[in-house]
């Protein structure tokens, strides 16, 4: 059987320890390729230093970035229950553009907090995106308890100001654990350098999390990407959002409307594919030759369809230095779907760091500031509230060719 | 008290592609080495502890005498100090057998035709060159701790490991995080100013034609490396 995993998120300030935090992880739990990890130590040991894991992730993810191949399951850690999966961090390269979906498709996160700094910038922003988000499987760590001598007096003291932070933007943590994420203490074992804590470690608090992806209930979605004429059969590629899609299903083309039925699953080097799972991409030929083309989506016949709006409300966090402003068109991308629209008002602009309340109704959306925006669209898309799928609930923003922004739907219109 | 941290082969734009913040401090920049014919080592760094261009003087020494220049002490302007303390300038007084070892393996690499050897000799090449380092620095750390009123330290790792191997990304961002490291554990006013950048030639490293300077005190906009010494001297001893 396939094992189970749980996507992950690690957030937080920058030289908090992310990336220590997760070359601890890949270490203790013996997840790293062993060669991999001889040739940084070799490196360290050159340079006259003790090996870390900052050196081993960089070391990997240039690989990764070269295209040199890496094993998949390098990008996994194992526990006893399950595999973990990390989604590249936001903020790993100060609010990587993959934010929104990145973060979005996380089932749980990392805070990591640099116990001697405390909350920081950094700290604020990602929270409200994890907030905005609706993650509610949180783990807080409070990391470098060596620099300030496994000190419960410290820890304690942290603790009360982060959590008094973070219950503002309405999380409310499952754990907040002390470690050293370069010494070890608690992320894999039990520190015995802090008998006063007793919570779980790190894997232990991730192995009581749940799995909150739908496995295979919930409406279809599949989201048209592309359709191939191959060998004479018509192939509509895409991704199956939400769902799972079986061969025979009764389908409705949206927006056409049109209905026809899944003939086969059509997958390379595969023969008789019964069914999909949520995630996959994949192709399917159907029983009718009818229109279809990229941004449509195909739902069951028997389930609830989503809505064709011409009007969303949304929470925007916007990351570019050209303000979104009330009024101008720009491009919003959801799942497959690319369609201008334009922006008829911003309420309630707030800082993120701060999470002041800026203006109340506004002309115009700044760098690292949240909106609560109307877009409205001269044909219909078909989007859902985001905590009903979250797939066809986020969304980013393009503007003058650059992804300036993410968020997510909380109302539908029109 | 001022320190400088002199890296040889120090490339802009790694620095910004790796986003090595102690290296970047809070103001950054390229220098202008454009009044130089070429961007030498030797050239670069004398003109920088003489604050005069010395291209020509060096260049008429030939290619091999020109790397035992040793400029006097009272023609630097670490004469204006009480207790300067340099460690390892090229020109000044770096390690010449070890500068000399380092050109005998490179020339051995060129020369070599068989693979396995040549990456035998490489490979003796590196450890060479990072046995230096860890001395360097440990010479380094044990000179802040000292009674100076100025230290300079100079690292040739990236430019020496940098010539052979500087396709291997994962390799130089390892020494840059070194080096980043480095800068991070020295504390007060400091300078970190490189002679040229590198830039890729295949596998291997050249120099690029500017170098990179950057203060934790203010902007210095595109200096030339010449004028090093004033900005040196007027932070230190308000000169
Ligand atoms: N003393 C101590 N230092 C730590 C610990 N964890 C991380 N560090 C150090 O903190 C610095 C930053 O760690 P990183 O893991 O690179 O931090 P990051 O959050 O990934 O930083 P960016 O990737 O630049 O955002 C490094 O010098 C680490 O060695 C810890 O538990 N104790
Ligand atoms: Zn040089």
């Amino acid at each position: 059987m396939e094992r189970e995993h749980l996507k992950l998120v690690i957030v937080g300030h920058v030289d908090h320890g992310k990336s220590t935090l997760i070359g601890r992880l890949f270490y203790d739990t013996d997840s790293l390729p062993r060669e991999k990890l001889e040739e940084v130590r070799q490196i360290c040991e050159a340079l006259g230093r003790e090996l870390e894991f900052a050196f081993v992730m960089d070391h990997l993810e240039e690989e990764r970035s070269q295209g040199i191949t890496i094993d998949t399951a390098q990008t996994f850690f194992k526990t006893a229950k399950r595999d973990y999966v990390i989604i590249d961090a936001p903020g790993h390269r100060e609010f990587t553009k993959n934010m929104i979906t990145g973060a979005s498709q996380a089932e749980a996160a990392i805070l990591i907090v640099d116990v001697s700094e405390g909350v920081q910038e950094q700290t604020r922003r990602h929270a409200y995106i994890l907030s905005m988000l609706g993650l509610k499987q949180v783990i807080v760590v409070l990391n470098k308890m060596d620099l300030v001598g496994y000190s419960e007096e410290v820890f304690e003291k942290v603790r009360g100001h982060t959590l008094d932070f973070l219950k503002r933007i309405g999380i409310n943590p499952t754990y907040v654990i002390p470690i050293s994420a370069r010494e070890g203490d608690n992320v894999a074992s039990r520190s015995e350098r802090m008998p006063w804590y007793t919570g779980p470690t790190i894997l232990e608090a991730l192995d009581t999390f749940k799995k909150t992806e739908r496995r295979d209930g919930g409406p279809l979605r599949f989201a048209v990407q592309d359709v191939y004429n191959i060998e004479g059969k018509r192939i509509i590629v895409g991704r199956v959002e939400a769902g799972t899609l079986r061969r025979g299903d009764e389908i409705v083309i949206l927006p056409t409307g049109e209905r026809t039925r899944v003939k086969s699953i059509e997958e390379f080097m595969r023969e008789g594919v019964e069914e999909a799972p949520p995630g996959k991409s994949t192709g399917i030929t159907l029983e009718d030759k009818l229109f279809v083309d990229r941004g449509q989506i195909l739902c069951r016949l028997e389930e609830e369809t989503p809505k064709m709006v011409s009007e969303v409300k949304g929470s925007i966090f916007w990351m570019s230095s050209e303000p979104l402003q009330v009024g101008e068109s720009v491009i919003f991308k959801c799942s497959t779907q690319e369609a201008p629209c334009r922006v008829e008002a911003i309420e309630r602009r707030i800082d993120s760091s701060t999470l002041e309340v800026i203006e109340e109704s506004s002309s115009r959306l700044e760098n690292r500031e949240v909106g609560e925006v109307t877009l409205s669209f001269a044909s219909p898309v078909i989007v859902e509230d985001f905590n009903v799928t979250p797939e066809l609930g986020r969304f980013v923003i393009e503007k003058e060719g650059n992804i300036s922004g993410g968020g997510i739907i909380t109302r539908l219109e029109g | 008290m001022i320190t400088v941290i002199a890296i040889d082969a120090l490339e802009y734009t790694l620095v910004e592609e790796f986003n090595m913040r102690n290296l970047k401090q809070d103001y950054y920049g390229r220098t202008d080495i454009s009044e130089f014919s070429e961007p030498r080592t030797m050239v670069l760094w004398s003109s920088f502890m003489t604050g005069e261009n010395r291209e020509a003087e060096i260049l008429a020494k030939g290619d091999k005498e020109m790397w035992n220049t040793r400029i006097p002490h009272e023609e630097t302007f670490f004469s204006h100090f009480k207790n300067p303390f340099v460690l390892d300038l090229p020109g000044y007084n770096y390690d010449l057998e070890q500068h000399r070892r380092e050109r005998e393996l490179l020339k051995e690499f060129f020369e070599e035709k068989d693979e396995e050897r040549k990456r035998e000799v490489r490979r003796k090449y590196n450890e060479n060159a990072f046995a230096h380092h860890r001395r360097v620095k440990e010479r380094f750390f044990e000179a802040l701790e000292g009674d100076y009123d100025f230290v300079l330290g100079y690292f040739s790792v990236a430019d020496v490991i940098g010539h052979l191997n500087f396709g291997n990304r994962s390799l130089m961002k390892m020494i840059y995080r070194d080096l980043d490291d480095i800068v991070s554990r020295v504390e007060g006013k400091k300078i970190v100013l490189s002679d040229h950048g590198m830039k890729a030639v295949g596998a291997f490293g050249d120099h690029s034609d500017y170098g990179f300077w950057s203060t934790n005190f203010r902007d210095l906009g595109r200096p030339r490396i010449t004028d090093f010494k004033r900005i040196v001297l007027q932070e230190a001893l308000g000169e």
